[in-house]
């Protein structure tokens, strides 16, 4: 009983903090932009699929796998900049209608691409030799690779806490984030701000693709069902908050993980079930943010 | 620009010519209706397809285009219409076809009502938009769960339906003979919706998406006319989804996931959401991407995720609305007022 507690806290933390490296990028532009960025995994995806070029399938070490990531998160981050250039750009004062759909159209361009360049077959990459193994946490065996996607996702909760909160860019972005005019009058170059947040939300994206391509099936679809995950996450936390975010995606892994283990046969309902209780209960999220629609 | 509402009125009035209209609809019917001869197997497929999708995407419309909510679940809907349907032929279950259509336009319906009433008042925007994506993906796993509706496989060979109407039977076994009855049905739905958006109920819809406050102040009941629409549009989607089974003859769970229900809201946008037609233009200029592109993998992707972007950002109207503003220009007055 005890090694299955193990087994499904783990997981459930793993599973969640993969949940919210994808949902970290969207949950920042949505509180710079009020934009939810559709297309949000399917950059994700591309993030993966620059990591599998660029790395292979068996990376050589720890280094150079967090090396390839961080490529990948540099190349989406490029990519971000473009489409804020060409699209996002103008759906600043459009009704939210528009931007989900247009958002949506820049997925179906993304998947479309992907199969475009890389075809559509599964690819499979290895997690690096050193954590490519499994330990034994009361009496249950956990990948080693497991306990580092619950590091990466506490890093860059930590990460993103210290800038939001602790420096004094972060403060700029909340003032952006609260009122847009006001801190134009102020002399903040707003359009700069905006800029930079969807520049740095792709490139979360685009570390969240070299990081969790290991974990499964390479395919243009892989984005998918991440995506989904991290709207929901996003949602029940107060759309815009990280804080709120990063708990939402803990208990969603944390319920999943319950599920698969303990309901096998009613796998992955459990997570339905909790979203529209949490919105018929909470409708604005756990940490509901300013200026959210 | 794009929340300007005089344009998109005056887009809806001047966009057909009252003599244009009804000569284009005349020899569309009558071209459909003499398809199966002309079109061999494979196409015909298609047209009963696109009929299909037209349908659903008129639903979805009156939803967004009229009363000014957005589903984001819509293929719940129809694949409600749809496994009904289906489970209803497989299985025999006694019932006239026409009354399982109805049924399934029912069921539809009240899970609308469901949805409304929980929902629709508390939640608006994105949450809605969340909420419906994932109810609609709860429902595809439970239906991949249940082995009476086939699980991860689909239902497959569903048998067509015969008619009893008492003084003859309608086999409509033969695939010609089921297409002319979509046909027919299909009339009857558009027209039928036609109707409803042109009453006084239709009118209701449009006063609250322009202003639900002003809307209140005249007296109308703004979270019932919602939930009513509501209800109509997931009744129509699901009549879409029951009409599809016996055409397709197989309902999978590729109906329900969440890329199938922005299928209509693509139709809606691409023909313009401002026009009753524009969801039937955005059905047929699909389903033509789709069939000139569909050898090759990812292509027919990226051509219709571009065409919506530029579509979103350049013609948020859509094909009709420029049409319309093609034929403002060349009477001269240049579109302006």
């Amino acid at each position: 009983m005890t090694s299955q507690a193990v087994f499904v806290l783990f997981n459930g933390l793993a599973s969640g903090m993969a949940f919210f490296l994808v949902a970290a990028g969207l949950t920042w532009v949505f509180g710079i932009l009020k934009i939810l960025n559709l297309a949000h995994g399917a950059f994700f995806m591309l993030g993966a699929y620059i990591a599998f070029t660029v790395g292979g399938a068996w990376p050589a070490s720890i280094w150079s796998f967090v090396g390839v990531a961080l490529i990948a998160a540099a190349a989406v981050g490029a990519l971000g900049y473009l489409t804020d250039q060409l699209v996002l750009k103008r759906l600043r004062n459009v009704d939210y209608h528009y931007a989900l759909i247009a958002t949506f159209g820049l997925m179906l361009f993304c998947e479309g691409a992907a199969k475009f360049i890389w075809g559509t077959d599964y690819q499979a990459v290895m997690p690096p030799p050193e954590i490519d193994r499994a330990i034994v946490v009361g009496g249950s065996y956990i990948s080693l690779y497991t306990l580092f996607v619950i590091g990466a996702g506490i890093a860059v909760f930590a990460a993103l806490e210290m800038i939001m909160h602790r420096t004094w860019a972060g403060k700029i972005m909340r003032a952006v984030s609260n009122d847009p005019w006001m801190a134009g009058t102020l002399g903040i170059n707003v359009p700069m701000v905006l800029m930079v947040s969807v520049i740095a939300s792709f490139a979360l994206a685009g570390f969240a693709g070299g990081i969790l391509v290991p974990n499964q099936a390479l395919s243009p679809h892989v984005g998918a069902s991440f995506v989904l995950y991290a709207f929901m996450a996003v949602v029940i936390g107060g759309l815009g908050s990280i804080r709120g975010t990063f708990i939402a995606c803990i208990l969603l892994g944390l319920v999943e993980s319950a599920n698969a283990t303990f309901l096998s046969q009613y796998g992955g309902i459990a997570i339905y079930v909790m979203l529209a209780v949490f919105l018929v209960w909470k409708p604005t999220g756990l940490f509901p943010a300013q200026g959210a629609t | 620009m794009v929340q300007n509402s005089s344009t998109s009125i005056q887009g809806r009035m001047t966009t057909f010519s009252p003599v244009l209209g009804p000569v284009v609809l005349t020899a569309l019917f009558a071209f459909l209706f003499f398809a199966p001869m002309m079109l061999n197997a494979g196409l015909l497929f298609w047209v009963g397809m696109t009929m299909i999708q037209a349908i659903f995407a008129l639903s979805w419309n009156l939803l967004f285009g009229y009363t000014g909510l957005a589903s984001f679940g819509h293929a719940g809907f129809y694949a409600i219409g749809a496994y009904f349907t289906g489970a209803a032929l497989r299985y025999d279950f006694q019932l006239p076809f026409l009354v399982v259509l109805a049924v399934a336009g029912i069921l539809g319906a009240l899970v609308a009502l469901a949805i409304g009433v929980v929902a629709l008042k508390r939640l608006t925007g994105i949450f809605l938009a969340v909420l419906t994506v994932a109810l609609t993906e709860a429902m595809a796993k439970i239906i991949g769960l249940s082995k009476a509706l086939g699980e991860q496989d689909g239902l497959g060979n569903i048998p067509r339906p015969i008619i009893d109407l008492g003084f003859l039977d309608l086999d409509l076994t033969h695939s010609h003979d089921y297409y002319r009855f979509l046909l027919i049905a299909t009339v009857v739905t558009v027209a039928a919706l036609w109707w409803v958006v042109h009453s006084r109920l239709g009118r209701s819809f449009r006063a609250v998406r322009e202003d639900a406050e002003r809307a209140r102040f005249v007296g109308i009941d703004v979270a019932r006319v919602r939930v009513i629409s509501f209800m109509i549009s997931g009744g129509t989607a699901a009549l879409a989804g029951a009409l599809s089974a016996p055409w397709t003859r197989i309902v999978t769970l590729d109906q329900v996931n969440w890329l199938a229900s922005t299928q209509p809201i693509l139709n809606s946008l691409l023909g313009g959401f401002t026009s009753f037609w524009g969801p039937v233009v955005g059905a047929v200029a699909y389903t033509g991407i789709n069939y000139w592109t569909r050898t090759f993998a990812g292509l027919s992707e990226m051509l219709v995720g571009g065409i919506l972007v530029l579509v979103i950002l350049l013609a948020p109207t859509g094909i009709v609305g420029l049409l319309g503003k093609a034929t403002r220009r060349i009477r001269g007055n240049g579109g302006k007022k």
